[in-house]
């Protein structure tokens, strides 16, 4: 007994020896977040993983034309955007696009819980990235951004929900992101790009190209107060007039003159090959803001969710999807002689495509039915998920000129100064001076022909208290669809949010 | 369930041969301390056989009252030297003792009988065995003889059926593709269901399997219980798989081969429209144009499959002296698909010997295998192409959409069109794993009965993985690629002949495993107590690393260009094409076990087991676990040895506790950024980075802890024994993504320990020798389990944070039409089996297709959503709530029959394959069932019960019958050839393919989304040993 005593010590002592209990994580591949954004490239990365948000991808998030997120919440609800089911039952998707188009959707459709996510996963990073920046002691001009682009967010999510969770710092408790009525996000949204404006660049273009800088925080102020009416019951249309001035008056700005020239061009076989309007890099003294778009920061999908696949197949050796496309109703609200018009594709294209204006059904359309955007028209060969090189313009200059004009009128301002600001834009796009008053309707048609399918549309038929009318398929509907449903699953998992009137 | 007789006259079974081996090395032992004894009077010898007269080595031979001894040799042949006087005991385990007075003879010739009991033999538990009578746990034991034969290219399907308990799921027959294991149902929400694989030693996942050749296992023990898994610590929670492997044995030497080859056919096709069939739907509907009927006549599946064979080949040669003996072998595995290009090579060569020293009281043994492993996949997607393209569509065409694609036929109007004779024979893919391991232990007696020993181990796979996808193949992402910004050329239109085409891909990946434990063994007699003792020590290190490169866009468009990637258009490098990642687990434990045994009728097994794992982080590294385990060895009470009935009777009863971590991913305790494509930042692209997890520091083990009580019996002389078996276990802390609000998390889920699933279930085995006379041997085998799971929990708080997880959507089937909102088939419900189907009710199909629910709560509408729902209802669940299996076996003088017949009963499989068929909507696009027609559908916009079938089946999974050709000559020492039928029939009321679909307890399980066709085969087999 002694031996195995001995022994048994022995093994003892031999194990203590040769015991390993090294149990650290080696982290190898991903980076430890507090290691990573304490240096000043990643200080540059937590305010460049924002911008990376605000481009879209597939699963709904984004604004660049991503697929069943923000952009089909802004447009395809509209009467410039109809994505009917198509005779060969593409696009029939369980209803969700007719549902959309007929305001029929509920907190269960998909592009409510996808935009819901992504803002307020946009608004996490952006929240993350103030405090990072706060605590390196960053330049005020980044900290400044990080703040507008967060405060843009926040606009986005009141102009969809109206009353939403709001919260500033990198909390996860639900308790310090409260449900906050719409009308003090708006306060915070202004009182926000006030406070920074001071401090961010002037500069456009190059370093600023797809960035906020001074001019698109004023535009976005712009958007906010033409809007306020709406979110809180109170105009600000002089607020309003004098952001648009300080645009106009000192950014620079003008709008591209030829950017609607030759749009078609005839082949020798006569078709009509397009140039789209937006292309690779936009012109910076037009767009205040854009979306760098390239096969490495993918995508633009507009093109190709519009086009026929035997047109792009034909010219491009990829077939395009055969979706949304525009009312004959729409089409008709341009003159002849708007360069404008021809962005909407009709007749005779490569591959034996000829589109026809009228849509017979929205449940049953002809493969070739309603006319195809070319605003967007695939610039170059498209990747094998569709994407293309288009940028996309947040904020344009004439939409600060439309913007300022109706300020005007609502304002009871003069109505020659409107039209004068309405003139510009017209044109621009071939057409003469407006004959006659100009008055609201007016505008918003010019709106309608000037910004379509650049996500404004939903936000401007509200304004002008058209959205809840009838068009082509589209029966009325009521008043409580102006804000959309806050998800289901967002409320499944926080009892504590409340669902818009309506939607319970 | 020991089915010895089976192999009379033929080759060994491997417990014989097991068993023959530990006899004699015991003997060995056993001769050495006689030693000292010694007395000659006069020399005994003669030969030892069973009752086919073949010579059994390894008996044990003592003089009765003495230490005298000696041991057969391979032959049965024995000499021993004792007085006349002398009475001589003969053992052999699986015998009955004999003993017979010498009475002075000199020649005594003993025929063996064989005793049907079964609890003598020796078991693998974890590090170390034990006899089964001393077993507390539940452990079942599968010897070679037992293993279903046939065509076999994975060691789990020779186990099929074998054991209660133990589930192997065989979905569709992909060359190279293993089945699944679950032992005890599925106790984890995170993907640690997966049991430990322990090969002689060394521990690995169930990729390790790949590297044991079939032929060369000796036998099979599976730990169920927590009380017997819990040495293994956390890896071993889901139960643990040992294999042991055939060794050679000391003072032989041989060769062998064995070897099958099978051919595989397809039983059972889909029921879809030929081309007449389709036209005439298409001209009823109206819908038939020029357009959409490309005037071919195809049947897509017939051109893409063949007959496949498998074929099975092992040489082994074996044997060894005193001190060393050792066994090798060279195995190939070689599958050829019954589709078309697809197939698998498997190659293992591997070595194990086994040294004593120090006068038998140490031994060094090693283990060193290699394995090639090639397989070329190629066909998932083909399979479903071919089920889906129209029969009217030709294969080849005239006009090419363009000049690359070859003359292969596309429709460019349907979306991502896929012309399936295409991909099947141009697709190029290549899938090599090589893998080693090697490992030593050395042990040392040190003082009688305490041997301490070390061992260590170290696995790698490297796996390299290439693939070429031309333009040919129809893929429409491989040709006309061009990413190129070319602003000047904008606007004209492109020769799409003149980009550049084809896809090219390397992947590879290194997983290592290294094992090292220290510890000892102390085993000690003390008048009626019994005791032996484990003290371990084991740290492990698992890491991964690998990396993956894509290129694209080739002048010249073929497979060539995987050696010059780099000749890739410049143009077309899209982010991600170079792909690298490491990360690692550590596992340090602390273990002891003590096994207390008094007057053999009453054993104690306790364990303790301290576990660290790095994954937790620094909060909650380590866990405690406990198992205590009794056993009652109540047949051997007096009061019981009086009954004639009872042979044998054993109470077991235990408890344990396991942590669970191979689940969770490395790292999820930390907030960690990760490259996430690109952002465009200051005028240029720059790579981007993104936090990408709500991280959680508080994670820590899921615990799981089982209760187990079973009562072991045996009847009439042993003739028939069984297992009967009740466990309880939950599943506690348990690790699972619960739903978080989005704002504030990140994500809108967070790794977190807090619900609880339950799993109980009873087994039932039995094993009746239903008659044994003359030539004949008849024995009949089965097993029975039902096995219920629930999810009791998956609420609490994290933190200041409610989780809210109930009706969580634990499966989608990707329905054609079916959106997102509605899409959900299993879930997790609270008080609900694990991923019930929980769907709308079809209540039929209105005039113009649409499809008609039931509006269960009567509310006038269709609630649209996943989660809970009052249209939607429990409508069965995934998992079988029974499945058995019969084994029942015959042999006539030199023939023998063995049929493994294999049911599942009580649950459902969700047959989305059928679903996306059904569409009438999509059929000018795609073929659809043939009874499509009648059903009327338009399209699917729901998930719902129409698609949910009774999964129960019968299966007829095995049958083979065997000759045993006996000693042929003085080279062949034995020969058998056997004839074996695989998947012969099976009787179900499913209309899919096949009723075995996942059921791994994986999100989506239980959902057949089209597989990889089950295929009949049928083999001839050869053993043969020189």
């Amino acid at each position: 007994m002694k031996q195995v005593v001995k022994y048994s010590k022995l093994v003892v002592i031999c194990v203590i020896t040769f015991a390993c209990t090294d149990l650290t994580e080696d982290v190898v591949g991903p980076q430890v977040s507090d290691d990573f954004y304490s240096t000043e490239s990643g200080a540059n990365a937590a305010l460049a993983d924002i911008y990376a948000e605000i481009r879209a991808d597939y699963n709904g998030n984004g604004i660049a034309g991503g697929d069943r997120g923000w952009f089909d919440l802004q447009e395809s609800c509209t009467d410039e955007m109809i994505i009917p089911t198509r005779s060969d039952g593409t696009w029939a998707d369980n209803g969700i696009w007719i549902s959309m188009y007929t305001h029929d959707w509920d907190g269960n459709q998909e592009f409510m819980l996808n935009t819901w996510n992504w803002t307020f996963r946009a608004i996490n990073k952006a929240n993350f990235a103030v405090e990072t920046l706060t605590n390196l002691g960053a330049d005020q001009a980044f900290i400044s951004e990080a703040k507008v682009l967060r405060a843009f967010f926040y606009y986005m999510t009141m102009d969809l929900w109206g009353d939403v969770p709001f919260f500033t710092s990198t909390t996860t408790a639900v308790d310090d992101a409260p449900q906050t009525p719409r009308a003090d996000i708006f306060d915070f949204v202004v009182k926000e790009i006030e406070e920074n404006i001071e401090f961010l660049s002037q500069d456009k273009g190059g370093e600023y190209y797809g960035r906020i800088n001074k001019w698109a925080a004023l535009t976005l102020l712009l958007k906010v107060y033409m809007n306020g009416k709406v979110y809180t019951d109170n105009a600000y249309w002089t607020e309003a007039i004098a952001t648009a001035d300080e645009i106009i008056n000192n950014g620079g700005f003008s709008l591209q003159a030829d950017l609607y020239d030759n749009i078609i061009s005839v082949d020798k076989d006569g078709d009509q090959q397009v140039t789209p309007i937006f292309g690779d890099v936009l012109n910076s003294n037009e767009v205040i803001m854009a979306i760098f778009v390239s096969d490495l920061a993918p995508l633009n999908i507009i093109g190709t969710r519009s086009l026929f696949a035997q047109h792009t197949n034909a010219i491009l050796g990829y077939e395009a999807w055969n979706g949304a496309c525009v009312l004959d109703d729409f089409v008709n609200l341009y003159n002849d002689s708007d360069k404008r018009k021809s962005q909407w594709l009709l007749g005779d294209f490569p591959g034996d495509v000829t589109y026809t204006a009228n849509i017979a059904s929205l449940t049953n359309a002809g493969l070739t039915e309603g006319a195809r955007s070319g605003k967007f028209f695939p610039l170059g060969p498209i990747g094998g998920n569709g994407e293309h090189n288009n940028d996309f313009p947040i904020f344009r200059y004439s939409d600060v000129l439309l913007m300022k004009a109706e300020a005007i009128l609502r304002n009871s301002g003069g109505e020659a100064d409107a039209r004068t600001l309405v003139d510009e834009v017209r044109n621009r796009a071939g057409l003469d001076d407006f004959s006659g008053t100009m008055t609201l309707d007016e505008i918003l048609a010019e709106r309608g022909r000037e910004l379509c399918w650049e996500g404004h549309r939903r936000q401007d038929l509200i304004r002008f208290d058209e959205f809840t009318g009838t068009w082509q398929f589209k029966p009325a509907s009521q008043t409580f669809r102006t804000l959309f449903p806050i998800p289901t699953d967002a409320i499944n998992r926080n009892k504590t949010l409340i669902q818009n009137d309506g939607y319970n | 369930m020991d089915n010895k007789y089976l192999n009379r006259g033929g080759v060994f079974s491997g417990k014989k041969r097991l068993l023959r081996h530990l006899n004699f090395v015991f003997m060995l032992g056993l001769f050495m301390t006689s030693l000292t004894t010694y007395s000659q009077t006069r020399n005994v010898s003669g030969k030892v056989t069973d009752a086919s007269g073949e010579g059994l080595p390894g008996v044990n031979i003592l003089e009765k009252g003495t230490l005298n001894g000696v041991a057969t040799d391979i032959e049965g042949n024995f000499t021993i030297s004792v007085g006349d006087e002398a009475t001589l005991v003969f053992t052999y385990i699986g015998f009955s003792n004999q003993e017979i007075a010498v009475g002075g003879r000199t020649m005594i010739d003993i025929v063996m009988e064989e005793d049907y009991g079964q609890l003598d033999e020796i078991v693998v538990v974890g590090y170390g065995t034990q006899e089964a009578k001393d077993v507390t746990g539940s452990v079942a034991k599968i010897t070679e003889a037992e293993l279903v034969q046939g065509p076999i290219g994975n060691p789990l399907q020779q186990i099929a059926g074998k054991a209660a308990g133990v589930n192997i799921n065989q979905v569709g027959s992909e060359p190279g593709q293993a089945p699944n294991i679950r032992i005890r149902g599925i106790t984890s929400l995170s993907g640690g269901n997966d049991p430990l694989i322990v090969v002689d030693g060394i521990q690995g996942g169930l990729d390790l399997l790949n590297q044991v050749p079939p032929s060369e296992i000796a036998s099979f023990e599976i730990l169920k219980d927590a009380s017997a898994t819990a040495v293994y610590g956390s890896r071993g929670a889901a139960g643990v798989v040992i294999i042991t492997t055939k060794n050679g044995i000391s003072g032989t030497s041989s060769i062998e081969y064995s070897g099958t080859y099978s051919v595989d056919v397809i039983p059972d096709n889909y029921d879809i429209l030929n081309s007449q069939q389709w036209r005439d739907l298409l001209t009823s509907r109206g819908q038939l144009s020029e357009s959409i009927d490309f005037g071919g006549n195809t049947d897509w599946v017939d051109e893409i499959t063949q007959n496949g064979y498998t074929q099975n080949h092992t040489v082994a040669i074996s044997g060894g002296s005193n001190d060393f003996t050792y066994r090798s072998s060279i195995t190939a595995i070689l599958q050829e698909g019954i589709v078309r290009n697809s197939r698998s090579e498997n190659y293992i060569a591997r070595f194990r010997g086994s040294q004593s020293l120090f006068d038998d009281r140490g031994k060094f043994d090693f283990n060193l295998n290699v394995g090639i492993k090639e397989n070329n996949f190629n066909n998932e997607g083909a399979i479903a192409a071919a089920v889906f393209q129209r029969p009217t569509d030709p294969i080849y065409t005239d006009n090419p959409i363009s000049r690359d694609v070859g003359n292969y036929f596309i429709d460019p109007n349907v979306f991502g069109y896929v012309n399936p004779v295409a991909v099947t024979d141009e697709v190029y893919d290549n899938d090599k794993t090589n893998s080693l391991f090697a490992s030593a232990r050395f042990e040392y007696e040190v003082i009688d009965g305490l041997k301490p020993f070390a061992f260590g181990s170290w696995r790698r796979e490297a796996r390299a993985y290439e693939a070429y996808v031309s333009a040919r193949t129809t893929i429409d992402d491989a040709r006309n690629i061009d990413n190129r910004e070319d602003p000047e050329n904008q606007s004209l239109p492109v020769d799409i002949d003149d980009l550049p085409d084809g896809e090219a891909f390397k992947e590879y990946n290194y997983d290592d495993e290294k094992i090292f434990n220290i510890g000892f063994n102390y085993d000690r007699d003390f008048g009626d107590h019994s005791i032996s003792f484990l003290g371990l020590h084991e740290y492990q290190i698992q890491s991964f690393d690998g990396g993956a490169n894509a290129a694209r866009g080739f002048i010249v468009d073929d497979e060539a260009n995987i050696g010059v990637m780099q000749s890739a258009d410049p143009n077309t490098v899209l982010p991600g094409d170079v792909s690298s990642y490491v990360n690692s687990r550590k596992l340090s434990s602390f273990l002891g076990r003590v096994n207390y045994t008094f007057k053999d009728k009453y054993i104690l097994t306790a364990s303790y087991r301290r576990d660290g794992s790095s994954v937790f982080g620094e909060n909650n590294a380590w866990g405690d676990f406990y198992s205590g385990s009794a056993a009652w060895r109540i047949g051997d009470e007096e009061f019981i040895q009086n009954i004639d009935l009872i042979s044998d009777l054993k109470l077991r009863i235990g408890y344990g506790q396991t942590g669970n971590q191979q689940g969770l991913d490395p790292y999820q305790t930390l907030r960690l950024v990760q490259p996430a494509g690109t952002a465009f930042f200051k005028g240029q692209l720059i790579s981007n980075f993104s936090v990408f997890q709500d991280q959680n520091e508080d994670l820590r083990w899921e615990v799981k802890k089982q209760f187990n009580v079973g009562l072991d019996f045996g009847l009439f002389n042993n003739r028939l024994t069984g297992t009967v078996e009740y466990f309880n276990g939950v599943t506690s802390d348990l690790l699972f993504n619960y739903g978080v609000p989005v704002p504030p998390f990140l994500t809108d889920n967070i790794r977190a320990n807090v619900g609880e699933v339950l799993n109980e279930g009873i087994e039932f085995s039995f094993n009746y020798v239903l008659l044994d006379q003359g030539d004949w041997f008849v024995n009949l085998g089965g097993n029975l389990t039902s096995i219920r799971t629930s999810v009791e929990d998956l609420n609490g708080q994290l933190g200041e944070t409610p989780l809210t997880t109930d009706y969580e959507v634990w499966g989608t089937g990707g329905t054609t039409g079916v959106g997102n909102t509605n899409n959900a088939i299993n879930h997790l419900i609270i008080g609900q089996p694990l991923g019930v189907f929980y769907v709308f009710r079809h209540a039929g199909v209105d005039d113009s297709g649409n499809q008609i629910f039931d509006d269960l709560n009567g509310d006038g509408v269709i609630s649209n959503g996943n989660n809970e729902n009052a249209d939607r209802y429990i409508a069965g669940q995934p998992l079988p709530k029974v499945q058995w299996a019969f084994t029942p076996s015959v042999s006539y003088k030199k023939f023998d029959l063995n049929l493994v017949v294999r049911g599942a009963h009580g649950h459902k499989v969700y047959n989305a394959r059928a679903a996306n068929l059904s569409s009438l909507g999509n059929v000018a696009q795609s073929n659809v069932l043939a009874s499509a027609e009648s059903l009327g559908l338009e399209f699917i916009e729901r998930t719902s019960d129409l698609f949910l079938e009774d999964g129960g089946f019968v299966r007829m999974e095995n049958v083979t019958l065997g000759y045993n050709f006996g000693k042929v000559s003085n080279f062949i020492q034995s020969l058998r050839m056997s004839f074996t039928a695989n998947n012969l029939f099976v009787i179900t009321g499913y209309t899919g393919l096949d009723p075995e679909v996942e059921q791994d307890g994986d999100a989506g399980f239980g959902i057949d989304n089209g597989i990889y066709p089950r295929v009949r085969s049928f083999a001839i087999g050869l053993n043969a040993k020189f």
